[in-house]
C-alpha cells in the first residue's frame, strides 16, 4: 500500500480526515487494498500528505470502529478480514453518496434528466463492454 | 489534557485605542493552534503580550501554569517564538548571533541549525541586517526550533516565507508533532497556511477570540443551506450568520445544524441543500457578521 495513492484537498470544506476515511474505505471495497494488508504508519502518511498526524489517527481509528480495518499489535493498521465482505447495501450506500454529487453537479452545469441518463447507460455500457474484453 | 496557556479577561490598548478587551483563551497541551484574524485585529499584540514583551493593561496570563510577567528560567526555555520582524541584534554576524542565543538554553540542537542553515543555503558570515527579509526570518525560525521547545508561538511565519520555506517549515511541524506533544500558535491571515496542520482554529475579532473549535468540528458544523421555495430571515433560522432571499431560495451560513429544525422542514416538504464551506470562507462569514 503506497501513501501516493491518497490525495486530500485541504481547502475542501470536507475536514481531511473524512477524505482520508472515504479513499480507504472506497479502495478496500473495490479490492486496491488486499485483506489483511497493513496500511502505512500515521507517521509516514502525515509526512507525506503534510498533515497533523492526530488527523490520520482520528481516520483510522474511525475506520477501525467501522470494522475497515484492524489493529494489529506492533504492526499497525490491517485492512480487516470482512471487510471485502460488506453486504451489497453498504456497497451501495458508498455509491449512493457519489451520485449524489454527480447529480448536484449535473443540476449546476443544466443538464437534463434524459442527457444524464443517457450518457450514464453510454458509461456503463463502455464498462460492460471493457469487462467482456477482459473476460 | 494540560493547560498550557490560560488567558482572562486581557486588556490591552495603544494610545488609547482598545485593542484587546476582556479576552479570554485557554490553550492545552498538544494543541496546534491557527489564530486567524485580519489585518490589525491584534494577533501580533495578543502574542506578544502572552509572552510578556509587551506590558498587559489588565487581566491574567498564566504560562506553564505561572503567571506570564514571572515565568521562571526553566519554563522560559520551553518556549520559542518567532516573531514577525526581526527583533534580534542586526549588527551581529549570523553565526555569532546562534552561538550568543545557544549560552541562554540547557537543550539545544546543532543538529537541527546545522541542517537548515545547509538547506535554507544561509551565508552565516552574513549581519542579520544583510540578510533579505525572508532569509532572516528563516534565522528567526531556526533560532527558536533549535531549543527544542514545548511551547512553538509563530506570529505570520509565512509572510516573509517563500512557498518551498513555507513547506519546509510545515514539514518540520509535522515532524514535531508525530514525535513530541508539542503545542503551536500561529498567527496568520492566510487559511491556506493552517488548514493541514492546525487541530483547532480561533478567530480574533473586535479585541476577543470570538470563535475556537477544533477545525474539524468547524468544518463539520459552520455550512451553507440553501432552502429552496422558502425565503425566511436570518431570525427564522437557528444559528444563522446571516441570510440572503435570492428568488424564490433562502441561502444562508450557520454555525451549526438544528437537527430537530432540519427534520422539520424536511416534513414539511422543504428541500435544503447542505454545503460544506472552506475555512477562508467559514472566517469570512464568522467575522464579517
Amino acid at each position: 500500500m503506497n501513501v501516493t495513492q491518497f490525495s486530500i484537498s485541504a481547502s475542501s470544506g470536507i475536514p481531511i480526515y473524512k477524505q482520508l476515511c472515504t479513499q480507504i474505505e472506497r479502495m478496500v471495497l473495490t479490492n486496491v487494498f488486499s485483506q489483511g494488508e497493513v496500511l502505512p504508519s500515521v507517521r509516514q502518511v502525515a509526512s507525506e500528505l503534510e498533515v497533523n498526524p492526530m488527523t490520520v489517527s482520528k481516520a483510522y481509528g474511525l475506520l477501525e470502529e467501522r470494522g475497515v480495518l484492524t489493529r494489529l499489535r506492533g504492526k499497525g493498521m490491517a485492512v480487516a478480514k470482512q471487510a471485502q465482505e460488506k453486504s451489497n447495501q453498504e456497497r451501495l450506500l458508498v455509491l449512493s453518496a457519489m451520485i449524489d454529487e454527480l447529480v448536484k453537479e449535473a443540476t449546476l452545469m443544466g443538464l437534463t434528466e434524459d442527457e444524464l441518463t443517457k450518457l450514464f447507460k453510454e458509461k456503463l455500457g463502455a464498462e460492460y463492454s471493457l469487462a467482456d474484453i477482459k473476460e | 489534557m494540560s493547560t498550557v496557556i490560560s488567558i482572562e479577561n486581557l486588556n490591552k490598548s495603544y494610545d488609547k485605542q482598545s485593542v484587546l478587551s476582556g479576552l479570554n483563551w485557554k490553550i492545552s497541551q498538544g494543541d496546534i493552534v491557527g489564530l486567524l484574524g485580519k489585518n490589525g485585529a491584534g494577533k501580533s499584540t495578543l502574542l506578544k503580550s502572552l509572552l510578556n514583551i509587551d506590558e498587559i493593561d489588565g487581566g491574567q496570563i498564566s504560562v506553564f501554569d505561572e503567571a506570564h510577567h514571572s515565568l521562571s528560567l526553566l519554563s522560559k526555555e520551553k518556549i520559542g517564538y518567532v516573531p514577525q520582524e526581526n527583533d534580534e541584534i542586526t549588527w551581529l554576524p549570523v553565526a555569532d548571533l546562534i552561538k550568543f542565543r545557544k549560552q541562554f538554553y540547557q537543550q539545544w540542537s546543532d543538529e537541527k541549525v546545522n541542517y537548515y542553515l545547509d538547506k535554507w543555503q544561509i551565508d552565516t558570515r552574513k549581519k542579520m541586517i544583510e540578510l533579505s527579509p525572508g532569509q532572516a526570518q528563516k534565522v528567526l525560525i531556526i533560532l527558536a526550533l533549535a531549543s527544542m521547545p514545548e511551547l512553538l508561538i509563530f506570529d505570520e511565519p509565512a509572510s516573509a516565507l517563500d512557498p518551498a520555506g513555507r513547506r519546509d517549515l510545515l514539514k518540520e511541524l509535522v515532524s514535531l508533532a508525530c514525535d513530541e506533544n508539542i503545542t503551536v500558535i500561529f498567527s496568520t491571515h492566510i487559511t491556506s497556511d493552517l488548514e493541514r496542520l492546525a487541530s483547532k482554529v480561533a478567530i480574533l475579532d473586535k479585541g476577543k477570540i470570538c470563535y475556537f473549535d477544533d477545525l474539524d468540528k468547524t468544518k463539520e458544523n459552520v455550512v451553507q443551506l440553501v432552502m429552496h421555495g422558502q425565503q425566511l430571515s436570518q431570525q427564522q433560522i437557528p444559528n444563522a450568520l446571516r441570510s440572503d432571499i435570492k428568488g424564490n431560495n433562502t441561502n444562508c451560513v450557520v454555525t451549526k445544524v438544528d437537527l430537530m429544525w432540519l427534520e422539520e422542514q424536511k416534513q414539511q416538504g422543504v428541500k435544503i441543500d447542505i454545503n460544506p464551506m472552506g475555512l477562508e470562507d467559514i472566517f469570512l462569514e464568522i467575522t464579517a457578521s
